[in-house]
């Protein structure tokens, strides 16, 4: 059986807005699969009901299963969750912005109660990411935005998981910036056996790196298959590989956040 | 000999500064973790004083074991408000939950007169209150005792932030969703926030209550606290000393020197003018820290 498993989730924010419509999907043990679609299509959201982070925002998973290791997710909070083994890499990084690198990662251990081995932990990420090394005492909210994406990840894999939900780690860096992250998330996945479910925006990239993916558009999944398969299909190629228009989905981003502002 | 007046004020200012720190550090204290200025903090340090003195006093209980029963129930306390009251205000504007600090701040005010009296009470935890003299300068020994315990509490917390549940706290404080996110118990760190915060206020509430009695005046000392809180930045405890010290040689200084040439009531108006010139001149404090805002 598949690690995790969504069943007919729907999610509802405020009691009123129906954002996830009835989203089925799988992720395998030490599976890399990514949650692909465009701006406001949910990806957040569907990350968030599996993370149970919802009920910061409101929002509430009203129908549907989020079966975990063959445990229903449903009824654990978040902390909870994580002493699971999955964790949940945000929108935006969210590192703390007023401590140190070390302090981060320190922070992400409260299910450890060893304190020699959260020591060695904190020096083997350190190793495998040396730019965080560098950096190691300053604040973290000075680091580059690449950095902060690694700290992030780092931070995660502190809490010893199964699966990572990672939600966009692209966003609003540079293309080597984002190979190179890619490259990380690769490596964790292939190495370590960790599982992955990648949400992007960045398709291109995304399809070359992951075994699998699906498709959400307004809050339901309307394709899923191999990323060859997906790669290769027409609809996708227009849509989100910029077939002949190529669109840029960050720019588009900020003139939504910009319109939300303004409404 | 005007030498040595200023040298006494200005020993006896900082240590009764030392002791108004020990209530700003638990308003840093809940800052820190949960973001809002607790104005309950003052109304905290009055019903600790009463809760010893009641254990005392009507329970017959002796000191030793009165004051720390006192701070246990105190703890207790500060986790039902935090529990009972605040936990319900998630998501709401900050300015509603710190209006709801008000409110029970009042109502502590009210209700703590109204069961136990509203007479001065007397509270004797045995420091003794004959003055000190090292050579010309006299020094109050309840306020010097008092002094030191709380420098000593300011210290400790100070230390507790940098273990790792105080680092866990500040991560809190920094960003409550990430702590979540890789988790951390948040709403329990917030507990233990408000419950350590409720305890250090009734450290103060009994070393001031040993002082001066204890009544209803005791949650006076939120105006001091918020003024050290406010001139050290309102989210560091080292701040909190520092400026703690400032304000307490402040009034020291005011009250010997200008009172005598104004007729009288200076220190109660150091403490507004220096919150006043802090928010104008300073808004994040001597120690705040700055947001970090990156693009
Ligand atoms: N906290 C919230 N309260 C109400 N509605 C929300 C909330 N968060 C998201 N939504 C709405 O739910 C829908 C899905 O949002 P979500 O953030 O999941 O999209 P997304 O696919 O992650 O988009 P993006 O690529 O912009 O991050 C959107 O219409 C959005 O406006
Ligand atoms: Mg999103």
């Amino acid at each position: 059986m598949s690690l995790l498993v969504l069943n007919n989730v729907e999610v509802v924010y405020d009691s009123v807005f129906l954002a996830v419509k009835g989203v089925s999907l799988e992720v395998p043990k030490a599976g890399l699969v990514a949650l692909l679609g465009a701006n406001g299509a949910g990806k957040s959201t569907v990350l968030k009901s599996i993370s149970g982070l919802l009920a910061a925002e409101r929002g509430l998973v009203t129908r549907g299963q989020v079966t975990f290791d063959g445990e229903d997710m449903r009824v654990l909070d978040p902390p909870a969750r994580v002493r699971r083994g999955l964790v949940h890499v945000l929108e935006g990084r969210h590192v703390f912005g007023h401590l140190t690198p070390e302090e981060n990662l320190i922070a992400a251990t409260s299910m450890h109660p060893d304190r020699a081995k959260v020591k060695r932990m904190v020096e083997e990420m350190f190793t495998h990411f040396p730019r965080l090394a560098e950096r190691a005492k300053a604040q973290a909210g000075y680091l580059s935005g690449g950095e902060q994406q690694m700290l992030a990840i780092a931070r995660a894999l502190m809490t010893e998981p199964k699966l990572i939900l990672l939600d966009e780690p692209s966003l609003g860096l540079a293309p080597f910036l984002v190979d190179e992250i890619f490259d990380i998330v690769r490596r964790i996945n292939a190495v370590s056996g960790v599982a992955i479910l990648l949400v992007e925006q960045n398709a291109v990239a995304a399809l070359d790196l992951v075994e699998t993916a699906y498709l959400i558009d307004q809050g339901r999944i309307v394709m899923s298959g191999t990323a060859a398969a997906l790669a290769a299909n027409p609809d996708i190629q227009d849509a989100y590989l910029g077939g002949a228009q190529k669109v840029d989905y960050h720019a588009v981003k900020h003139y939504r956040r910009r319109k939300r502002w303004l409404a | 000999m005007e030498f040595a007046l200023i040298l006494e004020l200005s020993v006896n200012g900082i240590f009764i500064g030392l002791m108004y720190a020990l209530v700003a550090a638990g308003l840093v204290l809940i800052y820190k973790t949960s973001g809002i200025a607790n104005l309950a903090q003052g109304a905290l340090a009055m019903m600790g004083a009463y809760v010893v003195w009641a254990i005392s006093a009507q329970l017959g209980a002796p000191m030793w074991l009165a004051i720390p029963l006192g701070l246990i129930v105190m703890f207790g306390a500060g986790l039902l408000t935090e529990r009972l009251a605040l936990r319900r205000m998630i998501g709401q504007p900050v300015i509603m939950v710190i209006m709801l600090t008000i409110g029970i701040e009042i109502m502590l005010r009210g209700v703590l007169p109204g069961i136990f009296g509203a007479a001065v009470k007397k509270l004797d935890v045995g420091i003794p209150n004959d003055p000190l003299f090292i050579g010309d300068i006299l020094i109050n020994r309840a306020t010097m005792i008092g002094g030191l315990i709380s420098l000593a509490l300011v210290a400790l917390s100070i230390a507790f932030f940098n273990s790792r549940l105080g680092l866990m706290m500040r991560a809190v404080s920094d960003d409550q969703m990430a702590s979540w996110s890789v988790g951390i118990r948040v709403d329990r760190a917030v507990a233990i926030a408000w419950g350590l915060s409720a305890t250090m206020a009734t450290t103060a509430g009994i070393l001031w209550g040993s002082t001066q009695g204890v009544d209803w005046s005791l949650s006076l000392l939120l105006i001091k606290a918020l003024a050290i809180a406010i001139l050290g930045g309102l989210d560091s405890i080292p701040g909190v000393l520092l400026a703690g010290v400032l304000i307490g040689l402040a009034e020291s200084l005011a009250t010997g020197l200008l009172d005598p040439l104004v007729g009288g009531g200076t220190r109660d108006v150091v403490a507004s003018v220096i919150i006043l010139l802090t928010l104008l001149l300073r808004p994040h404090g001597l120690f705040g820290r700055e947001h970090i805002e990156r693009v």
